[in-house]
C-alpha cells in the first residue's frame, strides 16, 4: 500500500492508497429479481413466455394468435406489453380480452425483471395460467436482462434478411424457441427460411426452431407444442 | 446500448464505497465483463467519462477485463464454447459442446463485476 503525502494532491491530513476488494456483479440484481419474479409465478401455477426479437418481426401478432388458441382451450392469459413508448401493442393484447399492462420503458432499450416485477404487481395472477411479455424491439440488449419467465422466444422474419442469427448469435443462444416468421415472404426477400434455421440450430442445438406464417396462422400450434402449451 | 445506465449503477456503487471510507479521490477502478454479456467496452468508457465528469473520480483509470464464459453440457463437461471461428462464418457464439457436440448451456460469462477500487483514504 503506496502512502501519500496529501499535500502532494492538495489535502491537508495523511492519507493513502487503498485498493478496496469488491467482487460486486452489477447484473446479479437483474437476475435476482428475475428469479423472484419466476418463483411469484410458480407460487401461482402460471408459466410464462417472454418473446424477444427483432422490430417488426411480429412479436405481437404471434402472441395475439396463441392467446386466441388458448382462449379456445379454456386458458386463463395475460400480456405484458414492453415498448420504448406509446400502448399500440397494449391496446392490442386487450382487444383480445385478456389481462393486459403496459410498460414504456421510456428511453431504455430493453425490459429489466424490476419493470416486469410491477406489471406482475397489476395483474390478477389469481386467475391466469399463462403470461407472455413481448420485450421491447431489440436483439442486443435483452440478453443481459432476464425477465424470470420459464421460456424465452426469439422471433426473427425473413424480412430482416438472411444474416440476422450470425450477426446476434447471443440472443439465439438466450432463447428456447426461435421463430422465423413471415414465410410467406421469403420468395419476394430472396431469404431461405431453412438457412436460418439451420444458423439458429448451429448457434443452439438446444433451441426448437419454429418455421412461422403469423398472418395466415401457420406454424402456431408448432410453436404451442414447442412452449409445451 | 444500455451501457450508460449500467454505467450509472457502477458509478454509483463507487461512490458509495468511497463515501464509506471517506474517500478524497478515485484513483482507478478494475472492471471485468463475461464473454457473454452485451456490454461494449468504448461504450463504457464514453458513459463512465460523462458520469465522472466533475466527481472524486473524474480522473480514475478503467481497467476493463474480459472474463471467460462457460458452458455446461449434460455428459458432464464444463468449460470454455469449442473455438468457433471457421471460414463461411467467422467467430460466432456456438453452444455445442466440444466433447460430444450436444447442446450446452450457458453457465457463466453473464456477468459484470467491478473487482476492485482504487481510492486515496484517510490514514487513520
Ligand atoms: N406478411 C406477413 N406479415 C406479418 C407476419 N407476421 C406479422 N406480420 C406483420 O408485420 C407487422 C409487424 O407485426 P407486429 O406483430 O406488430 O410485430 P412486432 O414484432 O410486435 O413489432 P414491434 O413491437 O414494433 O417490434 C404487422 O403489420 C404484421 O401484420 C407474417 O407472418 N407475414
Ligand atoms: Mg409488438
Ligand atoms: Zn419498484
Ligand atoms: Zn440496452
Ligand atoms: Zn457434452
Amino acid at each position: 500500500m503506496d502512502k501519500v503525502l496529501i499535500s502532494q494532491v492538495g489535502f491537508s491530513t495523511m492519507h493513502k492508497v487503498v485498493t478496496v476488494d469488491m467482487m460486486k456483479d452489477i447484473l446479479s440484481a437483474n437476475r435476482k429479481l428475475a428469479d423472484q419474479n419466476q418463483a411469484l409465478l410458480d407460487e401461482h401455477g402460471i408459466r410464462a413466455f417472454d418473446f424477444l426479437g427483432a422490430i417488426g418481426s411480429g412479436k405481437t401478432l404471434i402472441i395475439e394468435r396463441l392467446i386466441d388458441k388458448l382462449k379456445g382451450d379454456g386458458k386463463r392469459c395475460a400480456a405484458i406489453a414492453g415498448d420504448v413508448a406509446g400502448d399500440d401493442d397494449y391496446r392490442r393484447f386487450s382487444a383480445h380480452g385478456v389481462a393486459a399492462e403496459n410498460i414504456s420503458t421510456g428511453k431504455e432499450c430493453h425490459l429489466d425483471a424490476h419493470m416486469v416485477d410491477h406489471a406482475l404487481e397489476r395483474l390478477p395472477l389469481d386467475d391466469l395460467d399463462y403470461v407472455f411479455v413481448e420485450n421491447v424491439g431489440n436483439l442486443v440488449c435483452p440478453v443481459d436482462f432476464p425477465l424470470g419467465s420459464h421460456k424465452r422466444v426469439v422471433v426473427i422474419s425473413v424480412t430482416e434478411g438472411d444474416d440476422m442469427v450470425r450477426k446476434h448469435p447471443a440472443i439465439f443462444a438466450f432463447s428456447d424457441v426461435v421463430v422465423i416468421n413471415k414465410v410467406d415472404l421469403a420468395d419476394a426477400m430472396e431469404v431461405d427460411p431453412d438457412s436460418l434455421a439451420t444458423d439458429a440450430r448451429r448457434t443452439n442445438p438446444n433451441a426448437k426452431v419454429v418455421i412461422m406464417n403469423a398472418r395466415q396462422g401457420r406454424g402456431i400450434d408448432d410453436l404451442a407444442e414447442a412452449l409445451g402449451l | 446500448m444500455h451501457e450508460f445506465s449500467v454505467m450509472s449503477q457502477i458509478v454509483d456503487a463507487i461512490m458509495e464505497e468511497a463515501n464509506k471510507r471517506e474517500a478524497k479521490k478515485i484513483e482507478g477502478v478494475t472492471i471485468e465483463l463475461g464473454e457473454f454479456t452485451m456490454l461494449g467496452e468504448e461504450q463504457m468508457r464514453f458513459s463512465f467519462e460523462v458520469l465522472a465528469k466533475g466527481t472524486m473520480m473524474e480522473d480514475a483509470v478503467l481497467v476493463f477485463r474480459r472474463t471467460d464464459g462457460e458452458i455446461e453440457c449434460a455428459c458432464g463437461y464444463r468449460g470454455a464454447m469449442s473455438s468457433s471461428e471457421d471460414a463461411a462464418h467467422g467467430s460466432t457464439l456456438i453452444l455445442e459442446c466440444p466433447q460430444c457436440g450436444g447442446g450446452a448451456n450457458i453457465v457463466g460469462g453473464r456477468e459484470c463485476v467491478i473487482r476492485d477500487i482504487k481510492m486515496v483514504v484517510p490514514d487513520v
